[in-house]
């Protein structure tokens, strides 16, 4: 063990070193190879404000046709009613707890060497999970949850000495690539496992807070070799849109606004558009640094990070462009440790964004979030449990704008109209391997969306200094409790 | 803490130039691939499952089983094997991947005897898949008496070891 991490660092790197000078290495041919993975599961949820409707957000002053997206939306029409209450929400369907989940991908990926010593390759993964993260307000308009679409696609070029480059559609060292203190080593992923695929959308009841939440949106990806324990990665997106898309085709917003710095409703794409990959964030780039060691054979990482970007402008009825948006501006620091067969670990985000990584208006608040969690595996079994809690703008955004200038101003915290919106969840489960590739699951999951402070105003209104202040909504709650029994298998 | 980062990245991106870090492999990251996590969490090795449609299947050189369908790596093996060749062999056991050595005495110096006992401990071909423990004893008072080895011979031996490995991966993988 003494070779694995801390120690290996040295020894290795002179191995490697002098290899990446001394020309041994063999061309070799690419190898192209098809695998995936088919997950089935039973669900039974029980969901609390949980509507399926559509619903406008305006800033006075903005254009309408900015009015009807369904962006960054989290609220129903009507207050939320209590479970049993005869009277449901509007547009609320009546939905059966039980449902059988099945989430089939196909992976390809090529790997080669060069006889310098450089390796390359890429991977392009299929998923036929479409209808997650779509709001579906066309209804039969939609394509079918099986449609196949591309997660990922990406193109690698490593050399051992001097580090690696991943250009594509692919998460960055923050996006899940370097992160420390995520554990979600058991069942699905817990509080970020697959309850997601069980529960309804509507209502926004989903975490994806979890790293892999920034989005594979088409980036370069630096990867450095390790030094003396510490690695460091370093991506760079200009915009939020996956495979590249080609821009608005008017100043409209619409899902093909990825290259566009300004168009009329960015104010309303803070949150990306699900399925569309509409959202103002423009220029991203991340940073993360990563230690691993090994300490009297406890297994240590750990990783500081920062995501960063900036956001598009609105526009306005005359055409000048409007600043209503914030840019990423994210630090997370995260920690884990293995002894024993236990893993535990924890980690913390805070700076400006929203939840499912949205960028925030100008004046919202700064967003804090905490995860922590704990896996014990012993021979073929794997359990575990883990928790996140946070603290966001929310939904409401209940920032003053003056509708003739476009000006902002931020609400006090806590003062009436302001935003907070809660998040907490936590998943408990565990795994029976069967065989390699294949296990069995069981798992619950809990997690709720709270908005308190929230005026019970609906539209928006102008106070008495002519200034126009967005709609809120009463304070309301939504929770999904979401048990999981399946199988997973991966070839 | 901020204004030290920066010097923090601007260092370690000067040795990533210098050509003085370890490769970093796709499995020490993170993914959200559903396939890879399955495996990863299941003991699978995401590079021997699936299918192969192009090319050859290198992984399973790399991590194959060593002789007598063992599951130690063939090369570390082999290549263990070789080093310590120019000692008298006592038993090698393919099963358990462990490789000892009668005493063998430097032509050079008859007062004192070596030993070595090798552990082959990985499929992959790893730095940590062997370890390679000396003992040494010299003569005195009419007698072979216990003497500590020197503790660089151990690192030595390994690191032979390891070059040898690479040497006869690069010629398979030239085939």
């Amino acid at each position: 063990m003494r070779k694995i991490l801390l120690g290996t660092t040295a020894v290795v790197a002179v191995g490697f070193a002098s290899a990446a000078i001394t020309p041994a290495e063999a061309q070799t041919a690419p190898t192209v190879r098809i695998g995936g993975s088919i997950a089935a599961y039973w669900g039974y949820a029980q969901q609390r404000g949980r509507d399926i409707t559509t619903l406008p957000t305006a800033i006075t002053g903005l254009p309408t046709t900015a009015i009807g997206q369904a962006l960054n939306l989290e609220r129903p029409t009507a207050p939320f009613v209590p479970p049993g209450n005869t009277t449901q929400g509007s547009s609320a369907a009546y939905m059966s707890p039980h449902d059988f989940v099945v989430l089939p991908a196909i992976n390809f990926n090529i790997d080669g060497k060069l006889a310098n010593g450089l390796a390359y390759g890429g991977a392009i993964l299929l998923n036929m999970n479409s209808m997650e993260g779509r709001n579906i307000v066309q209804r039969r308009a939609s394509a079918p949850r099986t449609t196949v679409s591309i997660d990922e696609a990406w193109v690698y070029i490593r050399h051992p000495s001097f580090g690696e480059v991943r250009f594509g559609d692919e998460d960055g060292p923050m996006g899940g690539l370097m992160n420390s203190g995520w554990i979600t080593g058991f069942g699905t992923g817990g509080v970020f496992g697959a309850w997601e695929q069980v529960a309804t959308r509507a209502a926004q009841n989903r975490t994806m807070t979890a790293p892999a939440g920034l989005g594979d949106n088409s980036k370069i990806v630096y990867l450095s070799p390790q030094f003396f324990g510490f690695d460091f990665g370093l991506s760079f997106s200009p915009n939020l849109g996956e495979g590249g898309s080609t821009g608005c085709p008017n100043d409209v917003a619409s899902g093909w606004c990825d290259s566009s710095w300004a168009f009329r409703g960015a104010s309303a794409a803070g949150i990306t558009a699900a399925g569309g990959f509409l959202g103002a964030r423009r220029n991203e780039y991340q940073v993360a640094l990563r230690y691993r060691g090994n300490f009297e054979g406890v297994g240590i990482a750990a990783t500081v990070g920062y995501i960063g970007s900036g956001a598009a402008r609105d526009i306005l009825n005359g055409g000048a462009t409007i600043k209503t948006m914030r840019g990423l501006s994210v630090f997370q620091v995260g920690a884990q440790a293995s002894y024993a067969g236990f893993t535990v670990g924890a980690n913390y985000s805070t700076g400006a964004f929203n939840w499912f990584w949205g960028n925030t208006r100008v004046g919202d608040r700064d967003a804090q979030q905490f995860s922590a969690g704990i896996t014990y595996t012993a021979g073929p079994i794997t359990i575990g449990g883990n928790m996140v809690t946070g603290l966001f703008e929310g939904g409401s955004r209940m920032s003053v704008v003056n509708g003739a200038t476009g000006a902002t101003a931020p609400l006090p915290f806590g003062a009436a109209g302001s935003a907070m919106q809660r998040r907490w969840g936590w998943g408990i489960g565990g795994n029976y391997r069967l065989a390699p590739g294949l296990d069995l699951i069981a798992e619950y999951a809990y997690h709720s969306i709270r908005e308190p402070f929230v005026t019970p105003a609906v539209g928006s209104t102008t106070n008495a200094a002519g200034v126009v202040q967005l709609g809120g909504v009463p304070g309301q709650r939504a929770s999904s409790s979401v048990f999981l029994l399946g199988t997973r298998l991966a070839f | 803490m901020r204004a030290r980062l920066p010097w923090l990245f601007l260092l370690l991106l000067t040795l990533a130039a210098c050509g003085m870090g370890r490769e970093v492999q796709r499995d020490e990251y993170g993914t959200d691939d559903p396939r890879e996590l399955i495996l990863r969490q299941t003991g699978a090795n995401p590079r021997d499952a699936g299918l192969i449609i192009f090319g050859v299947d290198r992984s399973r050189q790399d991590g194959g089983a060593g002789p007598g369908g063992v599951a130690v790596n063939a090369f570390l093996w082999r290549a263990t094997l070789e080093t310590l060749s120019f000692m008298p062999l006592a038993s090698a056991d393919p099963a358990g991947g462990v490789i000892i050595t009668d005493w063998y005495t430097p032509p050079a110096n008859p007062q004192e005897r070596f030993k070595a006992q090798a552990y082959i401990l990985s499929r992959q071909l790893r730095s940590d898949g062997v370890r390679v423990q000396v003992f040494r004893q010299v003569w005195r008072n009419g007698q072979w008496v216990d003497a500590p080895a020197s503790a660089a011979t151990n690192s030595e031996l390994e690191d032979r070891v390891l070059a040898r490995a690479r040497e006869l991966r690069g010629m398979v993988a030239s085939r």
